[in-house]
C-alpha cells in the first residue's frame, strides 16, 4: 500500500506528498472514523468521486446529527487534508485526489481493514491537513494533527495542505452548515497516531475506527461523532450515471471544495447534491477529474443523487462502490504522470467514460459530448492544471490565475480622440439646423447622422424634416418622430417623390400615423414602388386595415418593423404573407401585445425567404412556437430575437442549434429557464455565430467559456450582461478564442477580475466598446494599464453617460 | 522638402502644398498616395480635387494641422464657420477625415 502510495504522489507537485497523506488518510479515515468524521474528500482534490460511492453509504445510517463532512476538494488538491474523506471516502476520494483513491479503493473491496490500516498510517498527513480544514470540528482534531504531522511523514508538506484545507473549508463554512469538515476523517486517518493524541486508543482506535467505518458503510452502524464522514458529498456531486459515473462527476465538481458529507445519506444526498452544485458553479478551477461529465452533471445530478441515495442503503452498494473506486484509482495510478496533471485527469476520465454512456474524451463532434463536451473538458483541465500549480491556499484559487500586467507607459491613450472633421460639422450643423436650407446634394450617411443627432437633442422639427424628404431621396430615417403630428406628415409628404425611397423609418410615430393616415402617406397604390425597408414602431393607432393600405402600397416590400403596434393582431401577419409572403426577409413584431404567436403561425411558415425574426417580449411565445416554427424555416434563418420570452426552455435552443446552422445573431435576454445545456446546444450546432445576447441568464463560468472555446471565434458582438457567474474561466476563452470581438458587454459580472478584463481587452485587439456597468470591482490597474488603444469602456462612474445608447446607423436596406 | 510635402489641387486650380504628414489624416489621400501601383498621385506627390472648393480646401488644410497639434497634446478649439459647414461636411465625408 504504501507503495501504492507513493506512487500517487508523485503526481501532484508539490501536492504529491500530501496527497499520498490524503490517501493513507482516506484509508486511515476509513478505519478510524472514530469520530464519525467523515472525511469526504480532500479539500484539494476532487475528492467528490472517491467519497461517493462510500459517503452515501456511511452517512445514510448514521442516525447522529447530520453533519455533512465537508469534502475539502481543494485539501484534496493540495494534497492536504483530503484524506478526511473518511471511511468510506477514502477510497472514494482517491480518485479526485488523483491517485490516492485509487489506492484506497483497491484494497477496499475486500480489503478494509487493510485499507484502514494503511490510512491510518498514511492519513496522519492528511489528517492534519484535514483536521486544518475542518469547520466545526474540534480543535483537538487540528492540535492533534499539528503533532500528528510530526509524525507523519510528510509532515510539513502537510502542514502546508492543512492551511490550504482550512482556507478552503473555511471558504466553505459559510456554504453549509451541514457540512463537516473532513479534517475529522483525518482524524481518523490518525487513526493510531492522532486519536494517540487525542488521547483515544492508539491502534485500537485506529481499528476502531476502522471498525466504525465500516460499520458506517455498513449503514451507520456506528456513529462515529456528530461529524459522519460521509462520502456522500461526493457522491451526491458527482452522481453520474451508475456509481461510477457519481465519481467523475463529483471529483470535478468538488474540486477545491471541500465536501460536505451529510451523516444522514439520505436526505443530505439531495441538499449535499444541491450544495455541489452551487459549489460547483462557484468553483473556477478544479481538478477535473469528471470533467467531461459536467455537462451532464448539472442536468443530471438530481437523478444521480436519487441513484446515490438508492444505493446507499446496502454494504453491497458500498462494496460495488470501492470496487468502482478501485476500478477508476487503478487506471490512474497506471498511467500516472507527475507532471501532467490534465493527462492523468483524461485518463481517469476516459476510464470514467467508458463506464458512463458517452465519451467526451473524443474531440469529434458526435451526438452528446460534442465540441462543447470537449471544450469543458479543456476547462476543467486548465482549472486543474492551474490548481496544481498552485499551491497557495484556497483563495488563491478564486483569485485570478490569470497572468496579466498592466502596462506602464500609457501613449497610446490620446490618438483616437482626435474628433474628426466630419463629427465637427455634423455637431455645428446640428446646433445650426434651422438654418440649413437645403440637404441637396449631401448623401444619405451624413443625413442619417444628422437626422440621429437632431432627434437625440430633441431639435428635429417640421423644417429638417421638409429638408429630409424634399426632392427625391433615397433613404429617409427619423428614429423619433414623436414631435411630428398627422398634418405636417401629411404636408411633408405631398412634396415628397416617393419614387425612389427605399428606406422608411418613422419610428415612435404613434402620434401621427393613425389609420387615415396612412392615406396621406401612400397616396395612391404602389405609390412606394422602390421601398424595401419600412420601420413604423411604437404606431399605436395603427390597426390591420391601416396596415393593409400601407402593404399594398408596397409591393416590393423587405423588411417590417412593426414593433410596439399595440393594435395589430395575426391577422396583419396574414396580410403580410399574402402580399409580399415570398419577398419578406425581415420581420419584427417585438411588444405586439395583440400578436398571438401561435395564431400567426401557419402565416409564419409562408414567409419562406425570412432571414430575422424579431419577437421578444410576446409572452406567447412557447417552446412549441420555436420548434415548429424554425423546422421550416430554420435553414434560411439569421437572426432570431427571442428575448423576454420567459416561457422557452432548453428544448428550443436545441431545436434551433440543430436546425438553425447559418444562424448569425442571436438573442436571449431574460429567458431564465435555459441551462448550461443550452449553450451546449449552440455550441455544438451554432457554430457561424456573431453575435450573442445574453442578459440575466443563469449559466455557469464553465458553459460560456466552454461555448466560447467551440464556437467562440467568430463572435463580433457578445453581451454577458448580469449573467453573473462568468469569471476567470470565461475570460481566458475569450482572450484565447474571440479575435474578432468588437463590442462586449460585461456589466454585473462581478466575478472579474481586473486581470480578467486586462487580458481580455489586451487580447481582443479589435475590440472597440467594452460596457462594464455595475462592475464596481475594477480598478486603475486596468483602466490604466491595458494597452488596447481603440476600445471604448462605457460604464464607469465618471464616464460619459449614455454613451453606449449610440445605435449605429445601417449601411444597408436590408441587414443581410 | 520636396520629399515630405504634397500638393492638393483644388476644383479652381489653387494648389495647396502641405506635409505629407499632415495630409496623411484623411484616410482616402493616404490611400491614394500609399497605395501599392503607378498611380499619378504616387509618383507626382499630388492629388486634385475637382468638386472641392477652394475655400473649402482650405479649411480642410487647416484641419490637417489642428489634428495633428492636437494629437500632440495641444487641444484647442477648432472653429467652423456656418456658411461653410455644410460643404465642409460633404468634403470631410468624402475624404473620410
Amino acid at each position: 500500500m504504501r507503495a501504492l502510495r507513493s506512487r500517487v504522489i508523485p503526481s501532484s507537485s508539490a501536492e504529491t506528498p500530501i496527497k499520498k497523506s490524503e490517501q493513507s488518510t482516506e484509508i486511515d479515515t476509513a478505519a478510524p472514523a472514530s469520530d464519525g468524521v467523515e472525511v469526504v474528500g480532500t479539500p484539494s482534490q476532487s475528492s467528490v468521486p472517491a467519497p461517493d460511492s462510500g459517503a452515501p453509504r456511511s452517512a445514510s445510517v448514521m442516525p447522529q446529527p447530520r453533519r455533512s463532512l465537508r469534502l475539502a476538494s481543494a485539501a484534496s488538491r493540495r494534497g492536504g487534508g483530503a484524506s478526511a474523506e473518511g471511511l468510506p471516502l477514502p477510497l472514494k476520494s482517491c480518485p479526485w485526489k488523483g491517485v490516492g483513491s485509487g489506492e484506497g479503493a483497491s484494497p477496499c473491496e475486500g480489503e478494509k481493514v487493510e485499507a484502514f490500516t494503511l490510512g491510518r498510517r498514511g492519513g496522519m498527513s492528511d489528517r492534519q491537513n484535514i483536521g486544518k480544514r475542518k469547520l466545526e470540528d474540534d480543535a483537538s482534531l487540528i492540535d492533534s494533527k499539528g503533532s500528528k504531522s510530526l509524525r507523519s511523514r510528510k509532515s510539513v508538506t502537510k502542514r502546508a495542505a492543512h492551511s490550504d484545507a482550512e482556507n478552503l473549508v473555511n471558504a466553505f463554512d459559510i456554504e453549509e452548515n451541514q457540512w463537516i469538515m473532513l479534517s475529522k476523517i483525518t482524524d481518523l486517518d490518525g487513526g493510531d497516531t492522532e486519536n494517540r493524541e487525542k488521547g483515544s486508543c492508539n491502534d485500537e482506535v485506529g481499528s476502531f475506527r476502522s471498525r466504525k467505518i465500516l460499520r458506517r458503510e455498513d449503514k451507520g452502524k456506528d456513529k462515529i461523532g456528530d461529524n459522519e464522514v460521509i462520502g456522500l458529498g461526493a457522491e451526491s456531486s458527482g452522481s453520474k450515471p451508475g456509481g461510477i459515473g457519481d465519481q467523475p462527476k463529483y471529483g470535478a465538481e468538488e474540486i477545491g471544495k471541500a465536501k460536505i458529507v451529510c451523516d444522514n445519506m439520505l436526505s443530505d444526498c439531495s441538499s449535499v447534491i444541491d450544495l455541489d452544485m452551487e459549489i460547483n458553479n462557484l468553483r473556477q478551477k478544479s481538478e477535473s477529474i469528471g470533467q467531461e461529465f459536467l455537462n451532464v452533471a448539472v442536468a443530471q445530478r438530481k437523478s444521480h443523487r436519487v441513484k446515490a441515495v438508492g444505493e446507499s442503503s446496502s454494504s453491497d452498494i458500498i462494496r460495488r462502490n470501492f470496487r468502482n473506486i478501485a476500478r477508476r484509482s487503478a487506471s490512474r495510478f497506471a498511467h500516472f504522470n507527475p507532471d501532467d496533471e490534465g493527462g492523468n485527469n483524461s485518463q481517469v476520465k476516459a476510464e470514467r467514460n467508458a463506464s458512463a454512456a458517452p465519451r467526451p474524451a473524443d474531440p469529434e463532434p458526435e451526438d452528446w459530448p460534442g465540441p462543447f463536451s470537449t471544450a469543458m473538458k479543456i476547462i476543467r483541465d486548465r482549472g486543474t492544471n492551474v490548481s496544481t500549480l498552485q499551491s497557495n491556499s484556497f483563495f488563491n484559487k478564486w483569485k485570478s490565475p490569470i497572468i496579466w500586467a498592466p502596462r506602464r507607459d500609457r501613449h497610446t491613450q490620446a490618438k483616437r480622440l482626435i474628433p474628426s472633421l466630419l463629427e465637427l460639422c455634423l455637431n455645428v450643423l446640428a446646433a445650426n439646423a434651422n438654418a440649413i436650407t437645403s440637404l441637396d446634394g449631401v448623401p444619405d450617411m451624413p443625413r442619417h447622422k444628422l437626422s440621429q443627432l437632431l432627434c437625440d437633442s430633441r431639435k428635429m422639427n417640421k423644417h429638417f424634416f421638409d429638408l429630409l424628404v424634399g426632392g427625391s431621396p433615397t433613404e429617409i430615417r427619423v428614429k423619433d418622430s414623436s414631435w411630428l403630428t398627422e398634418e405636417e406628415l401629411s404636408e411633408s409628404f405631398k412634396r415628397c417623390d416617393t419614387r425612389n425611397i427605399m428606406v422608411l423609418q418613422l419610428d415612435q410615430c404613434g402620434r401621427c400615423l393613425p389609420d387615415y393616415a396612412i392615406s396621406s402617406i401612400s397616396c395612391s397604390a404602389s405609390c412606394f414602388p422602390a421601398l424595401s425597408t419600412i420601420s413604423i414602431t411604437g404606431a399605436c393607432r395603427l390597426t390591420d386595415d391601416g396596415l393593409a393600405t400601407l402593404i399594398s402600397s408596397a409591393p416590393s416590400l423587405r423588411s417590417i418593423n412593426i414593433s410596439q403596434c399595440s393594435l395589430l393582431t395575426a391577422s396583419s401577419i396574414v396580410t403580410l404573407a399574402n402580399k409580399v409572403g415570398s419577398l419578406l426577409r425581415e420581420l419584427y413584431i417585438d411588444d405586439c401585445q395583440s400578436i398571438d404567436a401561435m395564431l400567426i403561425l401557419p402565416a409564419l411558415k409562408r414567409l419562406e425567404n425570412l432571414q430575422v425574426l424579431s419577437v421578444a417580449g410576446i409572452s406567447s411565445v412557447s417552446d412549441d412556437f420555436v420548434v415548429e416554427f424554425v423546422a421550416q424555416l430554420g435553414h434560411n434563418l439569421r437572426e432570431l430575437v427571442l428575448s423576454d420570452c420567459t416561457n422557452l426552455t432548453d428544448a428550443s435552443i436545441k431545436t434551433i442549434a440543430e436546425v438553425c446552422p447559418g444562424l448569425l445573431a442571436l438573442n436571449l435576454v431574460n429567458l431564465t429557464k435555459l441551462t448550461d445545456s443550452a449553450v451546449g446546444y449552440l455550441a455544438n450546432g451554432c457554430q457561424a455565430l456573431e453575435k450573442l445576447i445574453l442578459c440575466r441568464n443563469t449559466f455557469s463560468d464553465e458553459g460560456i467559456a466552454a461555448f466560447l472555446e467551440a464556437s467562440g471565434e467568430l463572435l463580433q458582438e457578445l453581451s454577458l450582461n448580469n449573467v453573473k457567474k462568468v469569471s476567470t474561466d470565461t475570460a481566458i476563452s475569450l482572450a484565447k478564442k474571440s479575435r474578432k470581438l468588437q463590442s462586449l458587454d460585461l456589466s454585473w459580472c462581478r466575478n472579474m477580475t481586473d486581470e480578467a478584463f486586462g487580458l481580455i481587452v489586451d487580447s481582443c485587439s479589435c475590440l472597440k466598446e467594452l460596457k462594464v456597468f455595475g462592475c464596481t470591482q475594477i480598478t486603475d490597474t486596468f483602466l490604466n494599464g491595458h494597452s488596447n488603444a481603440e476600445v471604448k469602456i462605457v460604464g464607469l462612474k465618471m464616464a460619459p453617460l449614455l454613451e453606449h445608447c449610440r445605435v449605429l446607423i445601417p449601411d444597408n436596406p436590408l441587414k443581410y | 522638402m520636396r520629399k515630405d510635402t504634397v500638393k492638393l489641387i483644388s476644383a479652381e486650380g489653387f494648389e495647396f502644398v502641405i506635409d505629407k504628414r499632415a495630409a496623411m489624416v484623411s484616410q482616402t489621400i493616404r490611400n491614394m498616395l500609399t497605395s501599392p501601383g503607378i498611380f499619378a498621385e504616387t509618383q507626382l506627390g499630388e492629388v486634385r480635387f475637382p468638386e472641392i472648393s477652394t475655400t473649402i480646401l482650405e479649411k480642410i488644410c487647416q484641419y490637417f494641422y489642428w489634428s495633428l497639434q492636437y494629437a500632440s497634446g495641444k487641444e484647442t478649439e477648432f472653429h467652423i464657420e456656418p456658411e461653410l459647414t455644410l460643404e465642409l461636411m460633404m468634403a470631410a465625408n468624402y475624404l473620410h477625415t
